[in-house]
């Protein structure tokens, strides 16, 4: 049962993130709160359990969550792996993209990707999961790409990527596809289990829509990114109409939970910083800006993740209309941010995880005041690590420096 | 001297095919393979002297790096022993738990063009193969990649496998990669760090004395 307390404490963290969206001023600023590895670490289970145990999960988040509060609600449940290409392969069937797109442990030990590892099966206990990437296409294959996407993620790329699936029609993939589905089945079960717990703690919960701009699909997912990046020399016509063919699968992705009642879409940028300004705006923002407005148009907020420096393309987010979204940071300096972005859009990120790790309580709770006098005037900001993972031997006082922090400099 | 001055130019201005049909034509002649080697050196020097002044991005890293190996493969063979001067030797991972190889791969080819022998030991690297690498080849310096923060923890492990194995006294430790900063330095015990690879070569070399 959720509680009427926890109903209005739920509104009330809903309503601070809305308002730092809208650009306004919320009671206080806005905080996502700190989360991964550092979680199962807290309850004492190994990564291992936490990434393929649904009960012990959700007792750890339940732990952190109720030690550590937070305004967001936080990223629960089995962590995954990024699979967009096999997204696009079903994009026309949404209850198996919500499935595929984002791998976790049991869901692989059906599917068998070739790119990923987790604790447990492939690496010790204590290791964070990973993705390890790598070429699945060669460059011949632009034209198959541009032509259609979706058929070239499904008969090419599929069969590459998933041992499960090489066989496209076998009886073992048959069966792969059966696994897939009771798997499905079992998880929406478990997470609604945990939503429902954490709903109890005072958390909403609002599903959103994930994307990829068109050039990170290839880079990521396809070419990887050294060659992509030769491919820009090499092959520039062909690059270019291939993150073009890309922009209406992404859309789609992205818009794809509106029917669940999504209203944001995330993407997290992976090549922008590697490119010139030139390169930047001749090949991959022409096509990420594309799926912005399209989101916007199709009446979701977009929060997109800047990752390494943007700063050499920062201007460029003025170009999207006033209150298009969130523009997340990561190194690029949010206060230099604000001075260019605010009014126009949200802003999110402002503590290092590397910080967090290596300084003292004392020092990060004066860099956190020192931040909050200069982000919070004005609103439009929310408070978040500049990455989403906070490794296991992150040290617990220095965790709890910042939530004190947030507490105590927070208040509008 | 003409061909090393457009050799350079090419090279420079990325200028792929350019670049690799002059250094093909320059390595056949007399003296040629040690203008060839030079030259590139000179060229990834400048790349990173643009890329340190930010009129570079990495995009021109990894493809200057790319270029500067494909003349590499048909260069190096042509030199006699002895033409290939180091200036030092370092051992270069990516440590315990963190695979991203990009950001080591360029740093390494420019510690390379720079003159030091970089002994590669890969990525994911298990402290004690720092251990035994330190031990096989005898590096001055130690350098460790690490992009994701579950890396600081490794390589503060890392630093005190090689003291417990009574070897930290012999050699500097320069640490790299976008989790890096002079906090991480100090908490992990390393002796330099930098974000990027321009600047790790510069104090790599400062590091040599
Ligand atoms: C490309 C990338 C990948 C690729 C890596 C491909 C490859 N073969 O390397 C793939 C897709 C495989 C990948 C996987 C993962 N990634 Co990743 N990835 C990135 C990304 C986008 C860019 C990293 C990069 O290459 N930068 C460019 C290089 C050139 O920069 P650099 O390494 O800093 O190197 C420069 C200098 O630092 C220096 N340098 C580098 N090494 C050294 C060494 C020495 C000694 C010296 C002196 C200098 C030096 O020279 C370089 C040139 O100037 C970053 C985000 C970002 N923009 O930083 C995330 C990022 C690093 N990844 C991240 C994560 C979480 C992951 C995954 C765990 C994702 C997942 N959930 O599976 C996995 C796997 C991880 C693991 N265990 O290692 C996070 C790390 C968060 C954290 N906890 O710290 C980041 C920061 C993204 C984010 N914002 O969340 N990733």
């Amino acid at each position: 049962m959720v509680s009427p307390e926890a109903k209005k404490l739920a509104e009330e963290r809903a309503a601070r993130m809305q308002a730092a969206l809208d650009l306004k001023e919320p009671d206080r600023v806005p905080f996502t709160g700190l989360g991964g590895d550092v979680i199962p670490a807290y309850a004492g289970i190994t990564s291992y359990e936490y990434e393929f145990d649904f009960e012990k999960n959700r007792q750890a988040a339940v732990k952190w969550f109720t030690d550590f509060p937070s305004d967001s609600a936080p990223r629960v449940g089995l962590g995954g792996l990024d699979n967009q290409s096999m997204g696009v392969a079903f994009q026309d069937y949404p209850e198996i993209v919500s499935g595929v797109n984002s791998v976790n442990g049991p869901m692989n030990d059906v599917l068998k990707m070739k790119f990923v590892r987790f604790p447990g099966r492939e690496l010790d206990e204590n290791s964070a999961r990973q993705f390890i990437g790598g070429k699945n296409m060669e460059p011949e294959e632009y034209d198959q790409l541009i032509a259609d996407p979706v058929k070239f993620c499904f008969e090419v790329i599929m069969p590459r990527i998933s041992g499960g699936l090489k066989d496209l029609g076998s009886p073992a993939s048959l069966a792969t596809m059966a696994r897939f589905g009771l798997e499905k089945a079992r998880q929406d079960a478990e997470m609604a289990k945990t939503m429902q717990a954490l709903m109890e703690l005072g958390y909403y919960f609002a599903p959103r829509g994930v994307c990829l701009a068109p050039l990170d699909l290839i880079s990521d997912q396809l070419r990887d990114i050294p060659n992509l990046i030769l491919d820009l020399r090499r092959y520039p016509d062909k690059v270019k109409a291939a993150a073009e063919a890309l922009v209406e699968p992404m859309v789609k992705m992205g818009t794809m939970s509106i029917k669940a009642g999504a209203k944001e879409c995330f993407i997290p940028l992976h090549l922008n910083e590697y490119l010139s300004p030139k390169q930047y705006n001749e090949f991959y923002w022409p096509t990420l800006k594309e799926v912005i407005l399209k989101l916007v148009e199709a009446g979701m907020k977009v929060q997109v993740f800047f990752e390494g420096w943007h700063d050499a393309h920062l201007e460029t987010i003025l170009e999207l209309p006033a209150g298009w979204g969130t523009a997340y940071f990561e190194k690029t300096d949010v206060r230099k941010a604000k001075k260019l972005l605010q009014g126009h859009t949200c802003i999110m990120g402002g503590i290092d995880v590397s910080d967090i790790i290596s300084l003292t309580p004392a020092q990060l709770d004066e860099n956190i005041k020192k931040l909050f006098d200069e982000m919070a005037p004005g609103g439009g900001f929310i408070f978040s690590p500049n990455i989403g993972t906070c490794p296991r031997e992150t040290p617990i006082e220095n965790v709890r420096a910042v939530y004190e922090a947030v507490e105590k400099y927070g208040k509008y | 001297m003409l061909m090393q001055k457009e050799l350079l130019k090419s090279f420079v201005d990325m200028d792929e095919a350019e670049a690799v049909r002059i250094a093909r034509e320059l390595v056949e002649t007399e003296g040629g393979a040690v203008a060839v080697l030079d030259t590139c050196k000179e060229a990834m020097e400048e790349v990173g002297r643009l890329f340190e002044a930010g009129e570079y991005f990495l995009s021109e890293l990894i493809a200057a790096g790319d270029m500067f190996n494909q003349i590499m493969e048909f260069t190096l063979p042509k030199l006699q022993g002895g033409e290939v001067a180091s200036i030092g030797t370092m051992v270069l991972g990516t440590v315990l738990g963190d695979v991203h190889n990009i950001g080591k791969d360029i740093f390494k080819v420019m510690a390379e063009a720079s003159g030091i022998n970089v002994i590669d030991i890969g990525i994911d690297v298990p402290h004690e193969k720092f251990v035994e690498a330190i031990k096989e080849h005898k590096p001055e310096i130690v350098g460790m990649s690490c992009l994701i923060t579950l890396g600081v923890d490794s390589m503060k492990r890392t630093i005190e496998v090689i003291e417990e194995a009574g070897l930290r006294d012999d050699i500097k430790i320069i640490i790299g990669g976008g989790r890096v900063s002079q906090a991480v330095m100090e908490h992990v015990g390393a002796d330099a760090w930098a974000d990027d690879a321009a600047r790790g070569v510069r104090l790599s070399k400062e590091l040599l004395g």
